[in-house]
């Protein structure tokens, strides 16, 4: 705690209001790998918000199925066609939008779900945190993919609202430990007491003043989780139980290729290469997110 | 000497810690009264159990303690051992507020100083948003703050230990309260600093006519603030006197040894007086006198009887034998400890 030799109106300079996610944003920026992930990560969005500007084709399209079928990467189409003759650039393009959709709004489904669970737990102690955190321990015994095959296999073909659900649904036990955790450390900190002295219920203390204290790790969480849903998007989709055709995911785009697997070599390098780097860029920034508010 | 009837009654508090290693009787039948408008001190080594008692009057004892069934803190007329969660949560820094030690981390840092300080009209008044961010600032200003528009917009950790403070200060007084405690409220400050915001709290005690109760180890601040001193040792009430009286004519020799372990100016001293030993284990409070085995002049009667609170002058109460044979005052002996040679740290 620097500048306390005098208590005068110049012991710090003055800076301007600065939310969690600004000095984070602020302080990644510094390093040239983040950086570099953030420029990649960006255009990616960017391709798959602009899909329907970009993409040279229609990506359901199929031509024709006998003499455009599984063509090599060309000039008029720089990623190949698929079995069907549909374009896989554009299929790529459309599987951006997807992909990344799938991935955000199932984090947020996981992150409702983690942080008010943790949270409740964590504040709460005593047998009703010992009870809640051996049920959580059930769920974290299984491994995910496990759980969702359960799920979903010999089930009806999924819509993507409820794929993105069971995504969701399974995907906040970690981060419930984390958020847990959190809460018991610093329900005793000297803040909360004040707070208490000052007449705060307990829920306007666990909403106003614990969980604004969580912003840094949730967001760490939430970078890496959005990875691996994607991950695990295109795991389920390669095995035909993900996204539904005619629409256009990685993991499908790789599904559709598979059965003549090193014939079709590029139905898997590109939606492979744009998964990799996306999941890359993810974890760099969760890695790089999670120094800058360590720093602190 | 109190002004009737009192704004703070406590009779008897016990407050107690069920823990592993036993029971620890923290607060063990601690009494006393708060007038309107006065500021008094309680004084005493870490573990008196005087930051407990505090916690008592707020209600915020954690568990494994509570406050034990028979123990009584009338405050305007109401029982708050009795109160409902709601009634306790609208006295808290409403009509009683309390000042923390440490100001950082008293501080959420994740929140503009102006916020938090805001946040006591909007639970207390349901002030809007706007409205009480005004009154926050008028507040911090109220407190000394230069620029307070500006500074209210800053986070705890761009401000010094002095003006942290200064903000505890104005979110203690925001509702105007009828009692403050403020607990150690200058110990995390450098010399100087404690100085101003005690002169601070005097003023705006003055101005505002509220009530302190200043929980100390320092016996200059009980000096410069309060007109009434409580002496704790071992979770009770060991000496009780008006200032004036408390340090010219100490009666209990826990007091006396406090006042000796004061560093003077201007007095050659090769080494600091200490008081020999360390306070007992809350959880095993010796027989009799508590502070029997530290004491100068006990004698068997200190081991068999546990003082009652003598009354040796007008307004001063003192739990020492030494109030029926006072002669005993002439001879002392070593204490029973052996010293272990503690110097104030």
């Amino acid at each position: 705690m620097p500048g306390q030799i005098q208590d005068s109106a110049v012991a710090s300079i003055p800076r301007p209001r600065e939310s969690a996610f600004a000095i984070g944003l602020r302080r990644i920026l510094r390093t040239p790998s983040s950086r570099v992930a953030l420029v990649i990560l960006a255009t990616i969005i960017l391709v798959g918000l602009l899909a329907p500007f970009i993409a040279p084709y229609d990506p359901a399209a199929q031509p024709d199925i006998v003499g455009l079928k599984s063509l090599a990467p060309s000039l008029a189409h720089p990623f190949g066609t698929d079995p069907y003759s549909r374009d896989v650039l554009s299929r790529v393009i459309y599987g951006a939008r997807l992909s990344l959709a799938i991935g955000l709004l199932a984090t947020l489904v996981s992150l409702t779900l983690g942080v008010a669970y943790g949270a409740i737990a964590g504040y709460a102690g005593g047998v009703a945190d010992a009870v809640m955190m051996r049920v959580l321990d059930a769920f974290l015994a299984i491994p995910r993919l496990l759980l969702l095959l359960g799920i979903l296999v010999g089930g009806p073909q999924l819509s993507i609202g409820a794929l993105i659900l069971f995504l969701g649904l399974t995907g906040w036990f970690g981060l419930s430990r984390i958020v847990r955790g959190q809460v018991l450390a610093l329900k005793h900190a000297e803040f909360v007491t004040a707070a208490q002295a000052l007449g705060a219920s307990r829920r306007r203390i666990l909403v106003r003043h614990l969980l604004p204290n969580l912003v840094s790790p949730i967001v760490v969480a939430a970078t890496v989780g959005v990875a691996h849903v994607i991950v695990l998007e295109a795991g389920l989709s390669y095995l035909g139980i993900g996204v539904p055709q005619p629409l256009a995911s990685w993991g499908n785009i790789i599904y559709d290729g598979a059965d003549q697997g090193a014939d079709l070599w590029w139905m898997s390098l590109f939606p492979g290469l744009f998964m990799v780097l996306t999941v890359m860029t993810l974890n760099i920034l969760g890695e790089a997110l999670r120094d800058a508010y360590d720093r602190r | 000497m109190t002004p009737s009837p009192p704004l703070l009654s406590i009779r008897d508090l016990k407050t107690y810690f069920y823990t592993e290693a036993g029971v620890a009787r923290a607060a063990d039948g601690v009494s006393f009264d708060i007038g309107a408008g006065e500021t008094v001190g309680i004084v005493g080594e870490s573990g008196c159990g005087k930051s407990v008692t505090a916690l008592s009057i707020l209600r915020l004892i954690q568990p494994p303690g509570r406050i034990e069934p028979g123990s009584r803190i009338e405050f305007e007329g109401r029982d708050i051992v009795t109160l409902g969660d709601e009634e306790i949560r609208d006295i808290r820094g409403n009509r009683i507020s309390m000042i923390f030690q440490e100001p950082m981390s008293a501080l959420n840092p994740v929140f503009t100083v102006g916020d938090q300080v805001a946040e006591v009209a909007r639970v207390h008044a349901g002030m809007s948003k706007k409205d009480a961010w005004d009154r926050a600032v008028e507040m911090l200003a109220l407190t000394g703050i230069p620029d307070a528009g500006e500074r209210a917009k800053q986070y705890p950790h761009q401000l010094s230990g002095g003006m942290r403070q200064r903000v505890l200060i104005a979110m203690a007084l925001m509702m105007k309260p009828a009692l403050v405690i403020a607990d150690e409220p200058t110990t995390a400050l450098d010399v100087t600093i404690q100085a101003q915001i005690l002169e601070l709290l005097v003023d705006l005690q003055k101005k505002i006519g509220t009530s302190i109760l200043m929980i100390t180890h320092d016996l200059g601040v009980i000096a410069e603030t309060t007109s009434r001193v409580i002496v704790m040792y071992a979770g009770e009430i060991v000496e009780q006197a008006a200032v004036d009286e408390l340090f010219t004519r100490p009666h209990h020799p826990y007091t006396e040894g406090l006042m000796h372990s004061m560093p003077h100016i201007g007095h050659d001293q090769e080494r600091l007086n200490v008081i020999p030993g360390t306070v007992p284990a809350p959880t095993d409070w010796p027989k009799g006198c508590r502070f029997r085995e530290r004491c100068p002049y006990s004698w068997d009667l200190c081991e068999r009887e546990h003082p009652p609170l003598y009354q040796v002058g007008a307004g001063h109460v003192s739990r020492c034998h030494l109030a029926i044979e006072p002669e005993r005052r002439g001879s002392p002996h070593t204490p029973l400890v052996v010293e272990e040679g503690v110097a104030a740290a």
